[in-house]
């Protein structure tokens, strides 16, 4: 999986992460990892690209919401403590979109994945980069 | 039949081998990509909390039954049986969750059936069971 970021001015400064590959249980720690460098470099508005993910198993998921975590301020559980992890995002998305991380493009594949764990209702996602990057 | 180390790099190997068995066997298109998934979900809770970072191999095996496609996942890991975790009950308190069950709930979502049991060496044995409504031609049986 390769991963690019890119800062885009808009009302607020937003970074796009792009991904690039298959997400699974190999390689979702990477994308923690870059998201939190990310996030020290002082980024807080986060649009993750998706359109080159083919596909996303859970860990991807649980990657998602660490990342959205993250740039809440809040500590994000371990990544791999699996129902520990998705609970919290059952907290989390109780509190409806989260604004801080948005999606864009993820394909049917992610998102039929997205919506077996009721994380759509979590993350705004979007089709097109200038609405999404607008958005925040 | 695939035998891979039990490696989280061998993931992309395990997808492949399903999803190109699966198309073997005349699956619907969308019940490939759910077995894919149910299958990667299973390995990688195999990998990370069967083997815990220990060598081992996982042998995973997909054959037709008569309106289903059954897929048979072995691995030397000490004896677990994730059918026995709780089910994705939300008002479970936080500290009882087991780790690892989301794999497992993934799973059960995709699939019709989940069965454990140990094999007379000892190790796992778990069996995901997908129904087929409508295999596409030709419909020989087989096994891979």
């Amino acid at each position: 999986m390769n991963m690019t970021s890119e800062q885009i001015q808009a009302r607020v400064p937003v970074t796009i992460l792009r991904l690039q590959g298959d997400v699974d249980g190999s390689n979702f720690q990477q994308v923690i990892d870059r998201a939190r460098e990310l996030y020290q470099a002082g980024a807080r508005h986060l649009l993750v690209d998706l359109a080159g993910v083919p596909y996303m198993s859970s860990s991807g998921l649980v990657a998602l919401h660490n990342i959205a975590l993250l740039f809440r301020g809040s500590t994000p559980p371990d990544p791999q403590e699996g129902w520990r992890a998705i609970r919290a995002m059952g907290d989390a998305s109780a509190e409806g979109l989260q604004p801080h991380v948005k999606l864009l493009n993820p394909q049917p594949r992610v998102v039929h994945v997205l919506d077996q764990t009721g994380l759509t209702a979590f993350f705004e996602i979007h089709t097109e980069q200038a609405a999404a990057i607008g958005s925040f | 039949m695939l035998r891979v180390a039990a490696e989280v790099n061998n993931l992309v190997t395990i997808r492949r081998f399903v999803r190109e068995a699966a198309t073997a066997l005349a699956a619907p298109a969308e019940t490939i990509d759910h077995l894919v998934l149910a299958v990667d979900e299973s390995a990688t809770n195999i990998i990370m909390h069967g083997y815990r970072g220990q060598a081992g191999e996982i042998e995973i095996e997909i054959h037709r039954a008569q309106d289903a496609v059954v897929i048979y996942l072995r691995d030397q890991a000490p004896p677990f049986d994730p059918t026995r975790l709780p089910a994705p009950d939300v008002t479970l308190p936080l500290e009882q969750r087991p780790i690892g069950g989301l794999g497992v709930y993934l799973t059960r979502q995709l699939v019709d059936s989940v069965t454990h049991c140990l094999t007379s060496q000892g190790g796992n044995e778990l069996t995901l069971t997908k129904k087929i409504e409508a295999f596409h031609p030709p419909t020989t049986g087989g096994t891979l």
